[in-house]
């Protein structure tokens, strides 16, 4: 009993280390991906200006509100523009940066294919 | 035939090209300090500089056709540059000015109010910065203009020069 009590005790303190760690790296996620818009071409987690140190608070006091990811993306987006964010948000104006890449692809994908099909038929 | 497709193809991907390398090279790459003009302006509680006490909360809730926030800190240099202009919109033109003092110390803000003078109808604090982020600032100086309807119809990031000044009268006219 007493060596499954001292199990228990350790593996939840063990889960409360990584949980601690796992918000650490959302925070740090979400840092990466927010510009600093006082800096040049800086991420928030690169910079230590009065601005860059600000949005931190604000944003962790908002993750310590078990707000979500894309909670706090909308609310930064709305007062400073989509320009904040180093990924841009899929919208009907970044359609064709998102997809082109991925429609490049797929004709490639099919040109090969179609090679291999000739190449194979001439062969045979 | 077969070299009639592959001409089609190169040319459908030439023009692909094209379309996506033209629209990246007009597309705004910039960051928009506009971007919350026309929308309303997010609500914030102040606590007065003069007396911690007193609060108000912002969109004022004073009939006014417009009024003025200011975002100011006595270590700011341009403040004190932009500080005439303001006085002179309070005193000519009548209007009421929201300070927000931001990351300032009170007795450094009280001091550069007793010697520039005090054009402010209300001085908020901004200890930690957040107010300011909540209605999409940057730092200091910054400029907003207020309609009755608590929307925001002009924004100036940077101090208040003779230019900005006839833009916010043109707008309060």
């Amino acid at each position: 009993m007493k060596n499954f009590l001292f199990l228990l005790i350790v593996f939840l303190l063990n889960q409360q280390d990584s949980f601690a760690l796992f918000s650490q790296d959302r925070e740090i996620k979400i840092y990466k991906n927010i510009r600093c818009l006082a800096c040049q071409g800086q991420s928030l987690n690169d910079s230590n200006s009065d601005f860059a140190n600000d949005l931190k608070k604000v944003i962790k006091e908002k993750l310590n509100n078990n707000e979500t990811d894309q909670e706090i993306y909308t609310y930064l987006t709305a007062r400073y523009g989509d320009w904040i964010l180093f990924d841009p948000p899929v919208k009907k104006s970044t359609l064709l940066l998102w997809f082109f890449p991925v429609f490049i692809l797929v004709i490639g994908i099919f040109i090969l294919y179609k090679r291999t099909v000739f190449e194979k038929s001439k062969l045979s | 035939m077969n070299s009639k497709i592959k001409f089609a193809g190169i040319f459908f991907l030439f023009i692909s090209f094209f379309i996506v390398f033209y629209y990246a090279l007009k597309s705004d790459t910039k960051n928009n300090t506009q971007i919350m003009v026309g929308t309303r302006l997010p609500n914030i509680q102040l606590s007065s500089l003069f007396n911690p006490i007193q609060k108000i909360s912002l969109p004022s809730s004073e009939k006014e056709n417009f009024y003025l926030i200011n975002i100011w800190s006595s270590w700011c240099v341009p403040c004190r540059d932009e500080h005439p202009f303001l006085v002179k919109l309070k005193n000519e033109h009548q209007i009421k000015i929201f300070g927000i003092n931001y990351k300032d110390k009170t007795s450094n803000a009280l001091d550069f109010l007793t010697k520039l003078g005090n054009p402010f109808y209300y001085v908020g604090v901004d200890s930690d910065g957040s107010k300011s982020i909540e209605i999409g600032g940057y730092g200091v100086p910054e400029t907003y203009v207020i309609n009755a309807d608590g929307i925001i119809i002009f924004k100036h990031v940077g101090p208040i020069n003779s230019t900005t000044f006839e833009k916010i009268v043109a707008t309060i006219k």
